[in-house]
Parts: C-alpha cells; sequence; structure tokens
C-alpha cells in the first residue's frame, strides 16, 4: 500500500476535478430524489422531512382519467414525432450536407431556427396561424408544431455523422453494382443510422416534454400530460405531482435505454 | 477470368470551371495489362481514375472498355472492380459479407455466393475472418478484403487507387508482390494509381507518368528509367543529374558515372557529401563550374571509395545519356 501510496502521490488538481465531476452530478441529480421522495411521501401537501413511504400518489395518478388520457396522448404524439421527425430530419441533414445546394449556410441555419425561437413564440405564432387559416386546434396540428421543433435535433445528429462519413464507402458499393437506391438502402442509411436515432430520442423528448408550444395548441379533453400537470399544479400540489414526475423521466429513460438496446446509440460515437 | 482493354480518347475534365485536372489523355491499356498512372498529387491521375470508374463524367473526349463506348454508363453497371486507399469497406458489414456484396447486387444464388466468397478469402489467405467486422482487422487485412470484395465479382477491369499508400513499408513491398502475383494469375486488367515511382516501377507492365493533367510519357517501367523523355519525367522517377549543354538538357542516372583519377577525367571536382544507402552510396560532387552531380557507387566492401573532401574524376560513356524534350 505504501510502494502504491509513493508512485502516486496526492494530485490536487485530480481531486478538484473529481469533486467538480461530484458537485455537478449532485446537482443533475438531486431533483430527481427530491421528486421521488415527494413522490412517495404520503402526506397530502409537499413536505419535508418525509413521514412515511406510499404509493398513494402514484396510484391517483394511474387511477385518474385524466391523467390517463393526457399520458397516452403525449405518449402516443411523441411516437409520431419521432418518426416523423427523423424521417425529415434525416432527408433535411442528407440535402444539406449533400446536395451541393446554394446557400448552405443560410438553409442549416434556416432549419434549425426553431431552436433559436423561444418555444413559447413559436406555440404563439402557431396558435394564431391555426386560428386565421381556420384549422383549428386538431391533434394533427400539435404533432405539426412538436415535429417543428423537434426536427433541429435530428438534422444535428444527422449532420454530425454524415460530417465524417467516409464517401469512398458508398462509392465501392457502386463499383460493385449497387444502383443509387440500393446504395442509399444499404449502405448510407445503416451508416447514418446511429445520428439518426440519437436525434430521434431527442425529438420524442422534446415532444413527450413539450409545455410552451402545448400550451396553445391543445383543447379541453385533448391535453397533453405537461398541460394536465400545470392546470392541476394551479389548485393542487400534492404527491401526484410527484409521482407524474417520476413515471415521466421513468418513460424517457426506458425510451433512452430500448433504443440503446435496440440501434446501439454507442455506435454513434465510433463513427 | 476474361479481361478488357481500356481507351481513354482525349479525355478532359475540369473541376468548378477552373482547373484543368485532366488535359486531353489519351491511353490505351492492353487486355491483361498491369497499368499505373504515376505522378505528384494534383497531376489528374486519380481523376483518370474516377472517369473509368465513372465516379466522374468527362467533360469532352470518350471512355472505353472492352471495345464499348461506357461514356455515358452509370457506376454502377460498368462491371468493374475498384480498391481504395482508405479500403473504404463497409463498416458495418462482416468480412464475408463484404465479400459477397457484389455477389448478392448481382443476384447470384446463396450457395454459390458462399462457395465463391470462400474462394475469394482463400485467394488472400483470409480464411478463418468471415465473421469478423473491418474494425476489428490489421490495415493490411482490410486491404486484403477490399482486394477479395473487388476480385470475386471476377471484373475484366481492377481499378487501384493508391491502394497501399496507407500501409507501412514492410508490408507494403509484401502486398505489392501479392498483387502482382494475383494480378498474372487472374489476368485481370489492373490500372494502378500511385504517387510512388519505385511502387510504379517494380510493379507496372507500362507506367503513364502524368503532370498537370497531361500524360508526359507512357512506356515499360525500363523505357522511363533509362530513357525519359521529358526533364520532368527525368526529374520524378529517381535521382538524375540533367546537364544543360547550350541550350539542350541531357540527363544521367548517377549510377553511370564512374569515379576516376581528377587528372583527364570528363568532370573534376570534390566530395561534398556521401549518404551511404546500405548497398551503395550517393555522393554529391561539386566540380570546379557548374551543378554538384550525383554519383552512385555500389560497393562490395563496407564504405565508399571516396569521402567527403576527397578530389574526384567523373567519367561515363556517351551512350548512357539521354537527351531530354525539355
Amino acid at each position: 500500500m505504501s510502494v502504491a501510496r509513493n508512485r502516486r502521490p496526492f494530485d490536487a488538481g485530480r481531486a478538484a476535478y473529481l469533486a467538480l465531476n461530484a458537485l455537478l452530478l449532485a446537482f443533475l441529480l438531486l431533483p430527481i430524489v427530491i421528486v421521488l421522495v415527494f413522490a412517495l411521501n404520503p402526506t397530502p401537501y409537499i413536505s419535508f422531512p418525509p413521514v412515511g413511504v406510499s404509493l398513494r400518489w402514484f396510484e391517483k395518478f394511474f387511477t385518474s382519467a385524466e391523467f390517463m388520457n393526457a399520458l397516452w396522448l403525449s405518449l402516443w404524439v411523441a411516437t409520431v414525432v419521432l418518426v416523423l421527425s427523423i424521417v425529415i430530419g434525416a432527408a433535411c441533414a442528407l440535402a444539406l450536407a449533400r446536395g451541393n445546394l446554394p446557400g448552405r449556410a443560410v438553409l442549416t441555419a434556416f432549419f434549425m431556427s426553431p431552436l433559436m425561437v423561444p418555444a413559447i413564440l413559436t406555440g404563439l405564432a402557431l396558435f394564431q396561424a391555426y386560428l386565421l387559416s381556420g384549422i383549428g386546434r386538431p391533434v394533427w396540428g400539435l404533432i405539426a408544431a412538436h415535429t417543428l421543433v423537434a426536427v433541429p435535433y435530428v438534422i444535428r445528429t444527422t449532420l454530425a455523422v454524415l460530417h465524417n462519413f467516409d464517401r469512398r464507402i458508398e462509392e465501392a458499393a457502386a463499383v460493385l453494382g449497387a444502383s443509387p437506391t440500393r446504395v442509399f438502402f444499404e449502405v448510407t442509411l445503416p451508416l447514418i443510422r446511429p445520428g439518426v436515432f440519437a436525434g430521434g430520442v431527442f425529438a420524442f423528448i422534446v415532444s413527450f416534454d413539450q409545455f410552451p408550444v402545448s400550451l396553445f395548441l391543445v383543447v379541453p379533453k385533448g391535453e397533453t400530460l405537461p398541460v394536465v400537470l400545470f392546470n392541476y399544479m394551479k389548485f393542487d400540489l400534492d404527491g401526484a405531482i410527484a409521482a407524474a414526475s417520476m413515471v415521466s423521466i421513468l418513460l424517457a429513460l426506458s425510451v433512452v435505454l430500448v433504443l440503446e438496446r435496440l440501434i446501439g446509440l454507442k455506435a454513434y460515437v465510433k463513427l | 477470368m476474361t479481361s478488357a482493354a481500356i481507351k481513354l480518347d482525349r479525355v478532359s475534365k475540369t473541376f468548378d470551371g477552373r482547373v484543368l485536372a485532366v488535359d486531353s489523355v489519351t491511353l490505351d491499356i492492353a487486355a491483361g495489362e498491369f497499368f499505373s498512372l504515376l505522378g505528384p498529387s494534383g497531376c489528374g491521375k486519380t481523376t483518370s481514375l474516377r472517369m473509368i470508374a465513372g465516379f466522374e463524367h468527362p467533360d469532352s473526349g470518350r471512355v472505353h472498355v472492352g471495345g464499348n463506348d461506357i461514356t455515358d454508363l452509370p457506376v454502377h453497371r460498368r462491371d468493374m472492380g475498384m480498391v481504395f486507399q482508405s479500403y473504404a469497406l463497409f463498416p458495418h458489414r462482416t468480412v464475408a459479407e463484404n465479400v459477397a456484396f457484389g455477389l448478392r447486387m448481382r443476384e447470384v444464388p446463396k450457395p454459390e455466393i458462399e462457395r465463391r466468397v470462400a474462394a475469394a478469402l482463400a485467394q488472400v489467405a483470409l480464411t478463418g475472418f468471415e465473421t469478423r467486422k473491418p474494425g476489428q482487422l490489421s490495415g493490411g487485412q482490410q486491404q486484403r478484403v477490399a482486394l477479395a470484395r473487388a476480385l470475386v465479382v471476377e471484373p475484366p477491369v481492377l481499378l487501384c487507387d493508391e491502394p497501399l499508400g496507407a500501409l507501412d513499408r514492410k508490408l507494403r513491398q509484401q502486398m505489392q508482390f501479392e498483387l502482382k502475383e494475383l494480378q498474372k494469375r487472374l489476368g485481370v486488367t489492373l490500372v494502378f494509381v500511385t504517387h510512388d515511382q519505385e511502387e510504379a516501377l517494380a510493379m507496372s507492365d507500362r507506367i503513364a507518368v502524368m503532370n498537370r493533367g497531361k500524360v508526359e510519357q507512357v512506356g515499360t517501367p525500363t523505357e522511363i528509367y533509362e530513357r525519359p523523355r521529358t526533364r520532368f519525367v527525368a526529374d520524378f522517377i529517381g535521382e538524375i543529374n540533367i546537364l544543360e549543354v547550350g541550350s539542350s538538357l541531357t540527363a544521367l542516372r548517377p549510377e553511370k558515372i564512374r569515379l576516376v583519377a581528377p587528372a583527364g577525367a570528363r568532370l573534376a571536382g570534390t566530395v561534398e557529401t556521401a549518404n551511404y544507402l546500405g548497398g551503395s552510396t550517393l555522393l554529391r560532387v561539386r566540380p570546379a563550374t557548374g551543378p554538384s552531380m550525383l554519383v552512385r557507387e555500389t560497393h562490395a566492401g563496407e564504405r565508399a571509395s571516396r569521402m567527403p573532401g576527397d578530389a574526384v574524376g567523373l567519367a561515363w560513356n556517351d551512350t548512357d545519356t539521354v537527351s531530354l524534350e525539355g
């Protein structure tokens, strides 16, 4: 032991580095722990310290028709948004990276612009546009709005993969007899897939978590989970909110894990 | 395996409307020939190869393979093999799937694919690597997979774009022998792009030396080395002395010069430096007037007969000099 200690003297820099990392992790994870504590605490108002452990708030959440309808709507919308944004986002990224388009920088900025505009403005603008054009507030309008905000995430991750893409690999496939369509499905798509799905994870979470845009575009009885939670909080501040938050976190986490398993998001790093 | 002759007929290519990358190049490559395109980077050798492959369309001129005009044929219908410097293997597929790709595109029946993939891998000594991914192989192994993938479809033409450029020297030399031997055994027409003159001399049946988009000289390695036609070719291939006599240029290889006593020699001077190269030494001799001369002395003993500072005379035969075009 003493030999090892001699060889590796106390390193102040390294200790500071580890301490900083621990602090950052605590900063990120502590709120989740607090939410979990509140979700399990049976008192009818949010209080500290907790007096016990109970699942009554989870029960309330899962047995409430309002919460459940909202949860299913949110899941359904987020899934459609995921599919739409990976298709649109990947196509945009390919066009931007490969299309030899004039004014490529301007186009990229344009496609990324939903990230720059505050979501509350996007929501308000779409609300007015929908009403003025007589579209109203159908679910597909909500899906379109979420997709608008989610697509830049897919574009960005896909562009990152395309940036390091060795196009000789596609050329090799073409020489071997693959038509442009086959090159795309046999080589291009499998190789950009990790980037596309990494963006898809963001897209799902952006939609599932979306509050400001949804606020303007949902109709009574057709509200997404974040909107329902917000309305609920205006009158009650009990553990049901915390339980709903825990469910949201777990759902988002499971989407990430499932995609990781199926597609291997890690491959994204390797490319 | 059938092989096909290739003809480039006054082919030109400009990029971005500015640089003439390939300037009216005409080449006749015989069926079954090992033909190298040699030159510095930017000389147009890779662009020429890419026009044969179909990745670039010539602005003017025609490309013929096996007697057919293929200028307007898309890449995937040209039935060629190609090997890239970066290997360009499919990273998401196994070695066997990589090699099978071209056969799958040709809708070859599955049992035949398996048989031919196994044979192709055996040919490049990679039996047993079928289920590996390219990322798990060394550079030399990856290039052999690339070779097997290109050759398994039995193309009449194999195009190689600096295929050995990424390998270290020892492996490179070994692959040179293997590639040459394989090409002769299969009889495939091979077009080989390289900037390495030693590699081109060692492997090729014929070499086209290119410079600034033009072909400077086409010939066998011996012709290119012993009888360079232009100053560029003479300079680019190996070491050479260029003697300017009046307005005419004469080239003389360092190994054609003999070291003699200074008195009565064609040229007398002092040894400036002596670079020991193993079996030979390259001496730089500064004459009383005129530019320095390079002299290669092959020695049986451990070192050259002259040291820096020695006075020395140079002698050569007129038949060993080559007059250059300019």
